[in-house]
């Protein structure tokens, strides 16, 4: 009888374990999707961040809303980034895509960085993200990275492992709405 | 011979012809008039419509953030710094590092546009977050340009109790113009 007892015990707490485990696994599941920081996707709006240009300016995405601007993420070691950089000055500065662009470095050397857009030639900012944060927010995982961010903020059209030609970018710059 | 003499209307035909004719403009101005007057009235009420709309969008949202800010930041655990900035002379303000308890939990950079802003008397919440009562210690780490140009790094710290009800600390960056150095200050309220 006092055998009976313990082995119906001893289920009950099986029984009670395996509950609380499920029931712990499926906050996971639940829980986990909402703490987990997303890359940006098409459709989203791309995380704000501020990061020392160059000259020794910050600058701070949120304050060119208003503007469509073209962000691309290099490395002074990527090759191709070179060309993407060099599209993205090439699409800004043409009249009927009114447009900024910035370009975020992820070099850990910031005078890596400083030479390669000077030998480059930038009119625009180029930012230094030597900690990778923003690269670390923005989940980059191939360089070259451009994205489009239209005027409210939300990204429109993201292109990585290779440079966008400057067409393309003109040609989705001028169909963002006005 | 049969001569023909020109039809004439006579003077009264003439009168009724022309207070005919002004009747009918008049009517058509009048009609036109009214026309207009209801489209203007019917864009006037949707224009009204949008307002409310936005209006009660913008009061949702306000809702939505303080409730949202309620249940994260519930008023038995809240802190939160904030940073104002008088004057300025001394420093232009490049960053600020917060740590709480040896934890960063903040560093900030300030673009020229809102060192601006707060010089125009801004205050910036730089920091909302949970903390149990009890003591805590607060580092607050400032860069920038101080006199002369020179590159300026300075730290301050604090400890404040923490009691049940919400906590707020203030950073204050104002210029002490005896010793030509820009002065940090910490200021609490329960």
């Amino acid at each position: 009888m006092d055998f009976c007892d313990r082995a119906a015990r001893a289920r009950l707490k099986a029984r009670a374990h395996t509950t609380v485990l499920a029931a712990a696994a499926l906050a996971g599941v639940l829980v986990y999707p909402m703490l987990a920081k997303a890359a940006p996707a098409v459709g989203t709006v791309a995380p704000d961040f501020a990061l020392k240009d160059l000259s020794g300016r910050n600058q701070r995405l949120s304050e060119f809303r208003g503007e469509a601007v073209v962000l691309t993420f290099w490395a002074s070691y990527c090759g191709p980034c070179r060309s993407a950089l060099q599209s993205a000055g090439a699409a800004v500065a043409d009249r009927d895509a009114p447009a900024v662009a910035l370009g975020v470095s992820l070099d850990r050397d910031n005078d890596r960085a400083a030479s390669v857009a000077g030998s480059l030639g930038l009119s625009y900012p180029s930012l230094l993200d030597a900690g990778q944060s923003v690269g670390r927010l923005y989940d980059v995982q191939h360089l070259p990275l451009t994205l489009l961010i239209d005027r409210t903020g939300t990204v429109r059209q993201i292109w990585a492992s290779e440079p966008v030609p400057a067409e393309v970018l003109i040609q989705h710059i001028r169909e963002l709405d006005p | 011979m049969k001569t023909t003499v020109p039809r004439r209307l006579p003077r009264r035909g003439w009168q009724l012809f022309a207070a005919s004719a002004l009747l009918i403009l008049c009517a058509a101005l009048l009609g036109n008039r009214a026309d207009a007057t209801e489209a203007a009235a019917g864009v006037r009420t949707v224009d009204q419509d949008v307002q409310a709309l936005k209006k009660e969008l913008v009061d949702l949202n306000r809702d939505l953030f303080r409730l949202e800010e309620e249940l994260l930041y519930p008023a038995s655990t809240q802190v939160a710094v904030f940073l104002s900035l008088n004057v300025g002379t001394f420093f232009a303000l490049d960053s600020v590092r917060l740590e709480l308890d040896g934890k960063e939990v903040s560093n900030y950079l300030y673009t020229e546009r809102e060192v601006a802003a707060l010089h125009r008397g801004g205050v910036q919440k730089l920091y909302l977050g949970n903390l149990k009562a009890g003591e805590h210690e607060l580092v607050a780490v400032f860069t920038g340009k101080g006199p002369h140009d020179r590159d300026y790094r300075r730290g301050t710290t604090v400890k404040f109790e923490k009691a049940i009800g919400a906590k707020y600390v203030e950073l204050r960056i104002t210029d002490r113009d005896s010793a030509l150095q820009p002065e940090f200050a910490v200021r609490q309220w329960e």
